[in-house]
């Protein structure tokens, strides 16, 4: 059993607080010294390749440094204003606005926390004084958020797309219909809640002032959620690749936070005031130097230095496990075992579920998806379909105790204890239960988009 | 987490390292960004791509190191957060061994692995001459032509010699253990209790707090 013997290095380093970066690749070094002569050279060289090699896992900085630019505080409150008007008025109507401005936001983000820090701030300050409790306006936010890495683009699918060997266009695509879906259950759940407390609704300013409303906000929102529409669009339409895509978009998000919405950079003023750029033409130069364009770069650069860094070393482990042929013993030992399809899924579940406790999501997705990947395509899995299932679980991974990023981020931004955003967030959980089952057990939510638009996976087994 | 360097050789050298971070990062961005406009104008940099690449490469492990620095490498911290401060201390002497242990480990194999391209011996003394090894498409910058004769026989590159771009790693790593010995001595002087990051997000959240805090 030398794998157990991996497995358990890793987990055992895990929780004795080594960095999981550290964790994954000082079992793959350890286990290679032990038991297999390959040279640490070869591990050197698998490090660097997990860079330079991978042209997939490129859009993952480009993604993260757009997301930075749209985080600066204007984007969200604009998504929010619109989200307001657009759905405010129903009863629950702010915390409903909460969920779709979540929507909205993941379409701008490749990430959830992210997610929930933009729009948590604002919303559940808001929906507290209105006179929801804290608690409620904590549990929405903290499940909406998680449709960040739902709601293309995503950075998990992303790391998906690069273990397997799939296209990122298609996840993308394929995320579309499972992340309205799962928004509008928990927009349903939150109505009934609100209808059997009775919560109050925002004033419904008359059908014209209304529609001027959310045309207005619409319009302000509008070249932020331009984003996305470039970004697929950009994809689809054949013009460039989703590397290039997010290359496009994080540039494209740099213009819109420096010179349109001009909540950072060189035209941003004391307080509210905010320069224009016709007056200020040189702003175009200087914006490049700017200690704004500095910061958002260096915050970004870290996240994807800690992220990468993690699936540097998971892609170390990977190399082991497939030089061991550890996914082929697997898959053959559950098909000897006659694991349907059914069952299969249940024990991918499962796993996700745990691992998600422990491990940051794109590492997790680096090992475990090459190992059920060729079972699921013995059993006739469409590939798309499992990185869905793959990412509903980490989402779920991401709002359930013990380590859930979710969590610890609503922890801050609403500034209560663990143990309540715990207990906050449960009713939503089971939504997100339910919405799990769905998603595994009928591929169509998944497959119908990608294929519709993209013709029929073809596998090569 | 938010390091305010002490010393003035640490402020220097902090300035450099978040100056590198962020340049690498928007050369990155530009380049692409770049490839894609000239491919609109039915024109294309050949080098684009394999440079943005290796950029890619470079951020994250000369990077590792800074992130060791403001602890932003992610861990599980649970079992530290429920046991007395004594045995924290004891795991966090068990960790730091542990990643010390991997980035000796790892500068080994990045020596061994590097020093061929640039015809230097590796550390058991063998000399694989495989300094005449080049990258795909980048081409040879003038100013490095002196490498010809150093060590390559006098031979012309054609391209970039491989020995540019993968230096990142014997550099990155090396780095890295300077930062690990760094944090070790933090840790068994008191300084430091661990070496970990619960959640991404921390530094996020930390600015979304203080926003709370400070309009009520």
């Amino acid at each position: 059993m030398d794998v157990a013997f991996l497995f358990l290095m890793v987990i055992g380093f895990l929780m004795l607080g080594v960095p999981i970066a550290i964790s994954l690749g000082l079992s793959s070094i350890v286990f290679l010294m032990i038991f297999s002569d390959s040279s640490l050279g070869s591990i050197a060289q698998t490090l660097f390749n997990a860079y330079a090699g991978h042209f997939t896992l490129l859009a993952i900085p480009f993604f993260i440094l757009a997301s930075t630019f749209m985080s600066t505080g204007g984007v969200a409150r604009r998504i929010i204003r619109f989200a307001v008007a657009c759905v405010g008025h129903f009863q629950g109507g702010l915390a409903i606005a909460g969920v779709f401005a979540c929507m909205l936001f993941a379409a701008l983000s490749g990430s959830s926390p992210a997610t929930v820090v933009a729009i948590g701030t604002i919303v559940i300050a808001g929906m507290r004084q209105v006179g929801y409790t804290k608690d409620f306006a904590a549990g929405v936010i903290c499940n909406a958020g998680t449709l960040g890495i739902l709601i293309p683009p995503s950075i998990v699918m992303v790391v998906y797309a690069s273990a397997v060997d799939v296209s990122v266009g298609r996840m993308f695509l394929a995320g579309v219909i499972p992340g309205l879906l799962a928004g509008l259950m928990l927009m349903i759940g939150i109505y009934v809640v609100a209808k059997v407390r009775g919560l109050p609704a925002q004033d419904w300013p008359g059908l014209w002032l209304g529609l001027k409303e959310i045309l207005i906000s619409g319009l302000h929102a509008f070249f932020g959620l331009l984003l996305i529409v470039i970004i697929l669009g950009g994809i689809y339409g054949g013009i460039f690749t989703p590397t290039e895509a997010a290359a496009v978009a994080a540039v494209y998000a740099f213009f819109i936070a420096n010179f349109v919405y001009r909540d950072m950079g060189p035209l941003k003023g004391e307080g509210d005031v905010r320069h224009s750029f016709f007056k200020r033409p040189y702003t175009l130069i200087t914006v490049f130097f700017h200690p704004d364009t500095k910061h958002s770069l260096l915050e970004a650069g870290k996240t994807t230095i800690m992220l990468l860094f993690i699936i540097g070393n998971a892609l170390i482990l990977k190399h082991v496990l497939t030089e061991e042929q550890i996914p082929q013993t697997i898959a053959a030992a559950m098909l000897d075992a006659g694991f349907g399809p059914i069952m299969f899924l249940v024990i991918v579940n499962v796993i996700l579920l745990i691992g998600g406790q422990f491990m940051e999501p794109s590492g997790l997705i680096v090992i475990v998806a090459p190992l059920v990947f060729p079972i699921a395509i013995e059993l006739g899995i469409d590939p798309i379909h499992l990185g869905i299932i793959m990412v509903v679980n980490m989402e779920i991974g991401m709002i359930t105790p013990p380590v859930g990023l979710n969590l610890f981020v609503t922890s801050g931004v609403a500034g209560m204890p663990m143990i309540r955003v715990v207990k906050a967030a449960l009713p939503w959980l089971g939504i997100m239960f339910i919405f799990l089952i769905l998603v595994t057990y009928i591929p169509w939510l998944s497959t119908a988009i990608p294929n519709a638009l993209m013709g029929p996976e073809i596998i090569i087994r | 987490m938010h390091v305010e360097p002490k010393t003035k050789l640490g402020r220097v050298v902090n300035n450099i390292e978040e100056t590198l971070i962020a340049l690498i990062l928007g050369l990155m961005t530009i380049v692409t960004f770049a490839n894609v406009v000239a491919r609109a104008l039915d024109s294309n940099i050949l080098w684009a791509l394999e440079t943005t690449v290796y950029l890619f490469a470079w951020l994250v492990l000369i990077g590792a190191s800074y992130c060791v620095k403001t602890r932003a490498h992610l861990g599980v911290d649970v079992v530290l957060n429920i046991v007395s401060p004594g045995v924290r201390r004891l795991l966090a002497i068990f960790s730091i061994s542990a990643c010390l242990a991997f980035s000796v480990l790892l500068l080994i194999g990045s020596w061994n692995y590097w020093a061929p391209f640039a015809a230097l011996p590796q550390l058991d003394g063998t000399v694989r001459d495989q300094a005449f090894y080049i990258v795909d498409d980048i081409p040879m910058p003038e100013f490095l032509r002196f490498l010809e004769d150093a060590i390559n026989q006098g031979e012309t590159y054609d391209k970039l010699p491989k020995l540019i771009p993968y230096v990142a790693l014997p550099i990155g790593v090396l780095l890295l253990n300077i930062r690990f010995l760094q944090l070790a001595w933090q840790i068994l002087t008191g300084e430091a209790d661990r070496i970990i990051t619960s959640h991404e997000a921390e530094d996020l959240v930390e600015e979304a707090a203080a926003k709370a805090d400070k309009e009520g």
